[in-house]
């Protein structure tokens, strides 16, 4: 399996960058200059038609959209997560989607609140997102304390757990005051990315980004 | 046996088309949301989020209308399973209409979750144009993978109901989306409208002789829309 993943530090791209290390697959980094407009040449267009990263060039042609890639990891690896047989897929599923199409998209409406409305609406859009992420790491944790998965666990690696990682610690770090979340408010979640971090695999990522040793719980750090 | 809790003209019926496309058997449950049943704990226990759908299966509740479609897609092999080489296609776009198309759709038909009363105008403006894009990508993907984006499958019914909400809604706004600039999203319409089970679900939901290609105001004959 050859692998290419276009990245640049501390985007989406470093999320799969965790399960990559984690599973020890081989793969090129393709580092993308985001600031110079590499996202917009035909070059990467031709790789991600929607012009985000990451994108992962596989033998099976490329792939995009943080969650899939995850998800294509886990199918070919039978790692970091449930497979098609397991009986535990469907609830993996459903929380995967939900951490993809809400939690993410909550958190890049706090990001770049021009984008709902433009910029006159901009505190609006930041207060609304600010409530979704809330309620939504609140479904997080209340699903970690009633059910303990395996599949979003201390005890086991999984790409969800990288996943809701990196959005906690941009959640931590970008929001301007008084927006952005205390992870003690969410203390199952944060037991899961404390042991997430502290992995071999993750903090050689964490050293190569520049990301602290601490990415997930203390990111300031 | 499955159950999908369902409300008409709601998500659950990209899935309920998909099952019956594939003669899957289930039973339907009616969410009453006049009553706000989505909110009860009894829903809540299902799918915490309150969102419908929620199918429930023999191993639990899958929740998510992309988690259902893969779900069901990989038991029932209605699409590339792990290892096919259209797998990876199947994947992205999945997670691009779940992420990105239908979470912005939502933000259209719901402008006071993201902007006060004096700035929805600015709000549908930037939305229409984003998910006009966001549609042209899709019309690409199609013509790219006709297998994928076929009638009565996950991407394609996925693709083809978007579109339907997209000509309806907003019902005060005006017109933003021609379904004749994108052929390929346009074929589908058609050939999903002539599939035997359209009809039956386009009757238990109140959506019209023409659902996909000329959509009209739902008139459910049990249950709400909203």
């Amino acid at each position: 399996m050859i692998l290419t993943l276009h990245h640049a530090p501390d985007f989406a791209s470093t999320i799969v960058r965790f399960a990559l290390e984690e599973l020890e697959l081989p793969h090129t980094l393709a580092l993308v200059d985001i600031d110079g407009g590499a996202l917009a040449s035909p070059e990467y267009r031709r790789v991600n038609p929607v012009g985000l990263i990451p994108a992962l060039e596989t033998d099976q042609g490329p792939m995009f959209e943080t969650a899939a890639i995850l998800l294509w990891l886990v199918d070919q690896t039978g790692r970091l997560g449930p497979g098609p047989k397991d009986p535990d897929r469907g609830a993996f599923l459903s929380w995967l989607f939900f951490t993809s199409n809400a939690l993410h998209q909550a958190a890049l409406a706090m990001f770049y609140p021009h984008r709902p409305a433009g910029e006159a609406n901009s505190d609006a859009a930041r207060a609304a997102a600010q409530e979704q992420i809330v309620a939504r790491l609140g479904l997080i944790e209340a699903m970690l304390a009633a059910q303990s998965p395996r599949w979003l666990s201390a005890d086991h690696p999984g790409v969800l757990g990288y996943y809701i990682g990196v959005l906690v610690r941009w959640l931590i770090l970008l929001p301007p005051a008084p927006y952005g979340i205390d992870l003690d408010d969410f203390p199952h979640l944060k037991a899961v990315l404390a042991a997430h971090e502290a992995r071999t695999a993750a903090q050689r990522v964490a050293a190569s980004d520049g990301l602290g040793s601490t990415p997930f719980t203390n990111p300031g750090s | 046996m499955y159950t999908l809790h369902y409300a008409p003209d709601n998500a659950s019926l990209i899935i309920r088309l998909v099952l019956d496309g594939a003669g899957i058997p289930y039973r339907t449950h009616l969410v009453d949301r006049a009553t706000r049943q989505q909110d009860s704990a009894a829903y809540r226990a299902l799918n915490p989020t309150g969102l419908i759908p929620t199918l429930e299966t023999p191993v639990g509740p899958v929740s998510e209308t992309g988690a259902i479609l893969l779900w069901l897609s990989d038991l029932h092999h209605l699409g590339p399973g792990p290892g096919d080489p259209e797998r990876p296609a199947f994947l992205k776009w999945m997670f691009f209409l779940s992420n990105t198309a239908h979470s912005e759709l939502r933000q259209i038909f719901y402008p006071h979750q993201y902007a006060p009363a004096d700035g929805h105008h600015a709000h549908f403006e930037i939305m229409s144009t984003r998910m006009k894009r966001h549609f042209a990508l899709l019309d690409a993907a199609a013509r790219q993978w006709p297998k994928l984006f076929a009638p009565a499958r996950p991407l394609g019914v996925y693709a083809i109901v978007l579109t339907r909400w997209a000509v309806l809604y907003p019902v005060n706004g005006p017109r933003w989306l021609d379904l004749a600039d994108y052929p390929a999203l346009e074929a589908l319409a058609a050939a999903q409208e002539a599939r035997v089970e359209t009809p039956v679900v386009a009757r238990a939901e109140g959506l019209g002789a023409h659902p996909f290609t000329r959509p009209e105001q739902p008139n459910p004959p049990e249950g709400s829309v909203l």
